[in-house]
């Protein structure tokens, strides 16, 4: 059949016909090499986003199985603002808001009555940004940092207490994302809320699904300067204790510096143990007192960390504690501080204590107060830090500006207590407080007017001190859970109190059960300028019809115009030839 | 959605140079092979200017507008117009009309061009989700260097390939085949020297090539005159 066929067509045509054949395969075999290409290339991904803005996330905890905050992380929807029409389905938007915008009883209405949406994104004022280098010393103390103060504040207190099923950021404002609101907000004047077909702007955050830290650890830091021990003794010398906690807790835990909850604690602790230290280096003016100073972790979630810490004191050693006083909060207070105890005020101890502090105060020009609240020993919160030492029969008392307990999760160093509210001065004074107060009762002064940690001394309080390790912690996120037991953090306090002291031990306890924290605090926003589908099959139309123009046109102008409509007229011609 | 979008810029990068070739004679005559050929001598075009502009070229920190290094380039680029004259002459084609075989190797040329310069930006860019107008831009740039590629392989058949020419054409001819070769210059200078954006560099480029086309058409039939 086919040399028959082959005999009877022209040479040429046959020719032509496996020239034909041989054009097609090596059209096929380029096609599909190309397509491989293509299929290659598809494996580059790149990130082509006009702006890109680092985001922290809500934290995401549950307190015994209970969930709260941010359930969720990954973000991919479409930007909207406060301005939307109202009745719109917001189930697959973020919704951008300015926090000087914010209308809090709006959003605890949102979130109580549980209504759809696709995702939070909170701009606060670049004044909260432990990255702003400059202006981190200024107190911004106008009336309108005060306002906002309170704002953040109470929304911080709403996220963390309320259960989110959707991703909540926070990001400071800065000229990218403020055009971009601007560019949302008008949209949404319009009324068109951005939609796949309306175009607009899409919040992406590609992250994975946030784990449970199995096993946070909680590192308490205790060091401990000897007092002088003459030869006689045979009994062990009485300890004085000085304890602050240092991890702190808020809705963005990667924002959570706690500059005055508790960085002020930790510092005037420091600070307090090289002014000792230098005391105790020489013999001749050691004390007949041990001091121990704490550094505990585990604040925010009842004093868990310092709980542990004194269980795992030996017995004669917590029988050998005098008091202890534990620091809390003291960096931004004007003219009054309060000792806060568990015990009556009627009692010996407690009556010896505050005898000493409210006549150094006096000296110093300041008044303390003293506050009793009872402990509930069958309730498991723990307000002061104080309490945890008393409930083991230790007498203690908490030196703080606040005058009422904290609830739990309140006034734990979160969104608004940045560098900017804590004053150096009040630290200072709070230091010499403490200090001379010690030094009155370990040398017995009591009642004398001297000034052992007077200014221009070489004992003098080092105002420079203060403020580089109160600078260094508002810059140091410090919740706990997600500080590894390494962590240059801990480690750069371990040296600190390795300087200061004779013996510094480390103690790693695993965080209490009723708590459970799951990771991922910071991501990357990617905020992307996107066309709608309306407007691509637009331009798939224009461009259809352009190049039938142009085919139309080349036509034309080569083959001529008879050509074009036999082109068109083709199939009936031949129709007609058939027949 | 943006995989359609990039479909769309495909389109119109691409699509004006399948039309032609299906438009025009040149399907009828079958000078797929003669555009094949004219697109590997642009890649070797392409890859001889690459060594000769990293040989000699300095890299320049900022995107100014520096004489002695555009006139390098200019220099450089008449590697094109040589890789052209090859394409137009030594490669040893069917028997194929003039008309039909400018209009093949400058097709392919075109095309060639294309793929090289704006294909993998496309992919790489076009996919994303950010939208720009660049792409759709980068196209429309595509079309207008056809035309000029057209232009310039009519010129160069023009010089090369026609031997009896009315000599008052002849000083045309050269003018514009000179201006045509240097045009990416002449868009180089407008970027950075002048500071135009790319619109308005664009809508330039699409501008002179329809002149340039024109009057290379003109001059064609006016060279095709004494012969007929």
């Amino acid at each position: 059949m086919e040399s028959i066929s082959e005999f009877r067509n022209p040479r040429s045509s046959s020719s032509m016909g496996s020239r034909k054949a041989r054009e097609r395969e090596m059209l096929d075999s380029v096609c599909s090499m190309i397509a491989l290409v293509f299929f290659l290339v598809t494996c580059v991904e790149l990130c082509d986003a006009a702006t890109v803005v680092d985001v922290y996330r809500l934290i995401q905890y549950d307190i015994s199985g209970a969930p709260f905050g941010s359930r969720l992380a990954k973000l991919n929807h479409h930007a909207g603002s406060l301005h939307f029409p109202p009745g719109a389905d917001l189930s697959r938007t973020v919704l951008i808001i300015p926090v000087r915008d914010l209308n809090i009883t709006f959003l605890q209405e949102y979130i109580a009555q549980r209504q759809p949406l696709g995702g939070l994104l909170f701009l606060l004022p670049r004044v909260f940004s432990f990255e702003n280098k400059d202006d981190m010393r200024s107190n911004h103390q106008n009336q309108g940092n005060d306002l906002l103060k309170n704002v953040i504040a109470e929304l911080e207190q709403l996220l963390i207490h309320a259960n989110v099923p959707y991703p909540v950021y926070f990001a400071f404002e800065d000229d990218d994302i403020d055009a971009v609101l601007a560019d949302v907000k008008r949209t949404d004047a319009i009324g068109q809320p951005a939609t796949a077909t309306t175009g607009g702007f899409k919040l992406v955050v590609s992250a994975p699904e946030p784990k449970k830290l199995i096993s946070p650890t909680i590192t308490n830091i205790q060091g401990w300067l000897p007092g002088l021990k003459t030869d006689g003794d045979a009994s062990q010398l009485p300890t004085i204790a000085i304890v602050a906690s240092y991890d702190t807790f808020g809705a963005a835990p990667a924002l959570s510096v706690g500059s005055d909850s508790n960085g002020s604690g930790i510092v005037a602790l420091l600070e307090i143990a090289r002014l000792f230290s230098l005391l105790y280096s020489n013999p001749k003016t050691r004390g007949r007192y041990n001091l121990l100073f704490g550094l505990t972790s585990g604040g925010p979630y009842n004093y868990n960390g310092t709980q542990k810490w004194l269980r795992s004191f030996d017995q004669r050693l917590r029988e050998s504690i005098d008091y202890a006083i534990c620091l809390n909060s003291i960096g931004s207070w004007d003219n009054e501080l309060w000792i806060h105890v568990s015990k009556p005020a009627e009692n010996v101890y407690i009556k010896q204590i505050f005898e000493d502090f409210s006549n150094v105060a006096e000296g110093l020009g300041f008044k303390v107060g003293l506050k009793h609240k009872k402990i509930n020993i069958s309730n498991p919160r723990v307000a002061w830090e104080h309490e945890q030492f008393s409930r083991l029969r230790v007498t203690a008392a908490t030196l703080s500006e606040l005058f009422t307990a904290p609830e739990l999760l309140e006034s734990t160093g979160g969104l608004v207590d940045s560098r900017h509210f804590v004053n150096e001065t009040a630290i200072i004074r709070s230091v010499k407080l403490v200090a001379e107060s010690l030094a009155r009762h370990i040398y017995g002064y009591q009642g004398n007017n001297i000034q052992i940690f007077a200014d221009d001394s070489s004992l003098a309080v080092n105002p420079c001190y203060i403020q580089s390790w109160l600078d260094f912690l508002s810059r140091t996120p410090r919740v706990a859970p997600f500080l590894s037991k390494n962590d240059p953090f801990v480690m750069a306090l371990k040296k600190e109190l390795e300087d200061h002291t004779h013996e510094v031990n480390v103690q790693h306890e695993v965080l209490d059960g009723m708590f459970t924290f799951y990771d991922l605090t910071k991501a990357r926003l990617a905020i992307y300028q996107v066309a709608s589908v309306t407007f691509d099959l637009l331009l798939l139309l224009v461009l259809g019809s352009y190049l039938i123009v142009l085919f139309s046109f080349l036509v034309i102008t080569t083959r001529g115009l008879d050509d074009l409509i036999s082109i068109f007229r083709r199939p009936p011609s031949r129709k007609v030839k058939t027949a | 959605m943006t995989v359609f979008h990039f479909f769309n810029c495909a389109i119109l990068t691409f699509g004006p140079h399948a039309v032609y070739y299906s438009a025009t004679p040149l399907s009828e005559y079958d000078t797929l092979g003669t555009s094949i050929k004219a697109a590997l001598v642009y890649l070797g075009t392409a890859l001889v200017k690459l060594v000769c502009l990293a040989t000699f070229l300095k890299v320049s920190e900022n995107d100014s507008f520096d004489p002695y290094q555009e006139l390098l380039k200019a220099l450089i680029g008449f590697v094109d117009v040589a890789g052209l004259y090859f394409a137009l002459t030594q490669l040893t084609h069917r028997n194929i009309a003039q008309n039909h075989k400018f209009q093949a190797v400058g097709l392919g040329w075109a095309f060639a061009d294309s793929v090289l310069h704006r294909l993998a930006p496309l992919w790489i860019g076009a996919r994303g989700l950010e939208f720009t107008w660049d792409y759709i831009l980068q196209g429309i740039e595509a079309n207008a260097n056809l035309v000029l590629s057209i232009s310039l392989a009519a010129l160069g058949s023009l010089i090369w390939l026609r031997k009896n020419k009315p000599k008052t054409l002849i000083p045309i001819i050269y003018a514009c085949a000179v201006i045509v070769a240097t045009m990416p210059s002449i868009t180089s200078y407008l970027r950075r020297g002048l500071g135009w954006h790319f619109p308005k560099v664009v809508g330039f480029e699409l501008f002179t090539s329809l002149v340039m086309a024109f009057i290379s058409c003109q001059l064609f039939a006016a060279c095709q005159k004494p012969s007929a």
